[in-house]
């Protein structure tokens, strides 16, 4: 995990921004000011488990008292967004990292945004510092409808015309063709669940628009973006075999190359489709899904590797 | 020092057990330090700040005093707790000391080895003791107080790269060879910012 320092976060104000969506204000408990950042950064959230969910700041980097961040509700999901709604209430304290920013704004000639519900949360302070700028934007806005799209107010004053939205309950369902076609020097930010990150990309390709011009940021469970993966050997304690695992591939996809199927869905380690066990070896784990009780023996081959060698239980 | 090897904690009112800590003087660096004559005598230095992080990464957090444990470090650190980033990895770090020297030559970009000055805030150099008129690189092997609190030098402290990252600032380069002082505590007790800080010799307390 990358490292970056971790602060206690006091939660100056929560308000839903929707029924789904929590929106924090956070200040230092003890310091003035908080370490500065740029539109499309992203804080770490530490649950008292130690898992970790990342959020994107949706306030003003002018402002350094304060870090604003929205959290939608996922009754489905596995429960930190749940724990965030009910224990981040006025006056909690939140265990925050100093901000980090994988989707900055690009130089670009244009820049389009496709944001799709809570995928607002980057959007908005990007969006917002291209208009102030007077730059070419244009930004999309999904949502089942007006009331289920967060921060729409916000995003609606910072864009003005430049806003188009979609909402599917009112009859508007986004067409992705929407993002129209490429013109020298654009550049396309993509905000929101996987299904509308391919659509756009789909939809974009067949526009014209070459892939390095398209940018995506998914809300998922990759704790650590700067791991550098190294290659390994995994061995089957059934046949005995040694496969080698390079660094580029996963070990789930050599175990298929291999004719070792394994069951596996959402291959971030989120979801536990393809935990097996493991003897020995030093396992680098990457899921989001084992306990670490269950760390000395499971591993999840979709995400999670080994230092020069391990032995699985296949 | 018939006791240099002693490393079990006492009872600091905790049930749970400190972390593996390896006593200053048994060190591989300190007990070589001890076979030979040292130790700058006649300083008088001063505590000037306490900090204390609760876990790995977290921000440190000044103190207007602490607890310190013998064996085991100062009570709601991360070295105290085993929850550090070197927790695994046995070694001495029950407390760890640096100059305000050292961080005044960054701050005058003395030597001028990286791109400019660097001012590292109170705390951000992650060591727990920031002192003055103390000759920390003189100390491995050496016993010396802080206030009531006796302890030994283990160690050289050398710079991390983790630090590089988590502060975004290069301070490898800057911060190699004073980087301060890995130390075990000898005898507990409460430190304050203010304390005197002096050599002792091997049986004076």
């Amino acid at each position: 995990m990358t490292a970056r320092v971790v602060m206690k976060l006091r939660v100056e104000a929560a308000r839903l921004a929707t029924q789904q969506v929590l929106h924090l204000t956070l200040v230092h408990a003890s310091r003035p000011e908080l370490p500065a950042w740029e539109p499309g950064a992203h804080v770490d959230l530490r649950l008292p488990d130690g898992r970790i969910r990342q959020y994107s700041l949706c306030g003003d980097p002018g402002d350094r008292r304060t870090y604003q961040i929205a959290i939608k509700r996922e009754d489905a999901g596995r429960g930190a967004s749940r724990w965030a709604h009910d224990a981040l209430v006025e006056g909690a304290v939140a265990h925050v990292s100093a901000p980090r920013n994988n989707f900055p704004i690009r130089q670009a000639a244009r820049h389009v945004f496709v944001l799709g519900g809570i995928g607002v949360t980057p959007g908005l302070p990007m969006a917002r510092r291209l208009a102030a700028e007077g730059a070419d934007v244009a930004v999309h806005f999904c949502a089942r409808s007006a009331s289920e799209a967060p921060l729409l107010a916000e995003l609606s004053a910072a864009c003005g015309d430049r806003l188009s939205t979609w909402f599917s309950a009112e009859g508007r369902r986004f067409d992705p063709r929407a993002v129209g076609p490429y013109s020298e020097g654009a550049c396309l930010y993509v905000c929101g669940p996987r299904r509308l990150l391919d659509a756009v990309r789909d939809a974009a390709a067949a526009l014209g628009w070459p892939e390095t011009s398209v940018h995506a940021e998914a809300f998922q469970a990759t704790l650590d973006e700067n791991f550098k993966p190294e290659p390994f050997d995994a061995k089957l304690a059934s046949t005995g075999a040694t496969l080698h695992v390079p660094a580029d591939r996963s070990l789930l996809e050599v175990l298929r190359d291999h004719g070792v199927t394994m069951p596996s869905s959402c291959e971030l380690g989120v979801c536990g489709s393809c935990v097996c066990g493991y003897k020995d070896g030093v396992v680098i784990h990457r899921d989001a899904v084992i306990s670490v009780a269950d760390r000395q023996d499971r591993i999840a081959p979709c995400v999670s590797r080994a230092r020069v060698s391990v032995t699985l239980d296949l | 020092m018939n006791d240099s090897h002693h490393s079990a904690p006492p009872d600091a009112g905790s049930a749970v057990p400190g972390p593996a800590m390896v006593e200053a003087f048994a060190h591989a660096a300190g007990s070589i330090a001890r076979q030979v004559p040292g130790g700058a005598s006649g300083f008088k230095g001063v505590l000037l700040h306490i900090h204390v992080a609760p876990e790995a990464s977290f921000e440190m957090e000044e103190l207007a005093e602490a607890e310190c444990v013998a064996g085991r470090g100062i009570v709601g650190d991360r070295y105290y707790e085993g929850t550090g980033t070197y927790s695994p990895k046995p070694d001495t770090r029950e407390v760890t000391l640096i100059e305000q020297e050292a961080l005044d030559a960054l701050a005058r970009n003395d030597p001028p080895l990286q791109g400019g000055a660097i001012a590292l805030a109170p705390g951000d150099h992650r060591r727990n003791l920031t002192v003055r008129g103390v000759p920390l690189n003189h100390l491995v092997g050496r016993r010396f107080r802080v206030g009531d609190v006796i302890l030994r030098g283990g160690r050289l402290n050398f710079p991390c790269k983790y630090l590089e990252e988590l502060l975004g600032l290069p301070v490898y380069l800057p911060l190699y060879n004073r980087s301060g002082l890995n130390c075990g505590i000898e005898r507990g007790g409460v430190i304050r910012p203010g304390d005197a800080i002096e050599l002792l010799d091997d049986d004076g307390a």
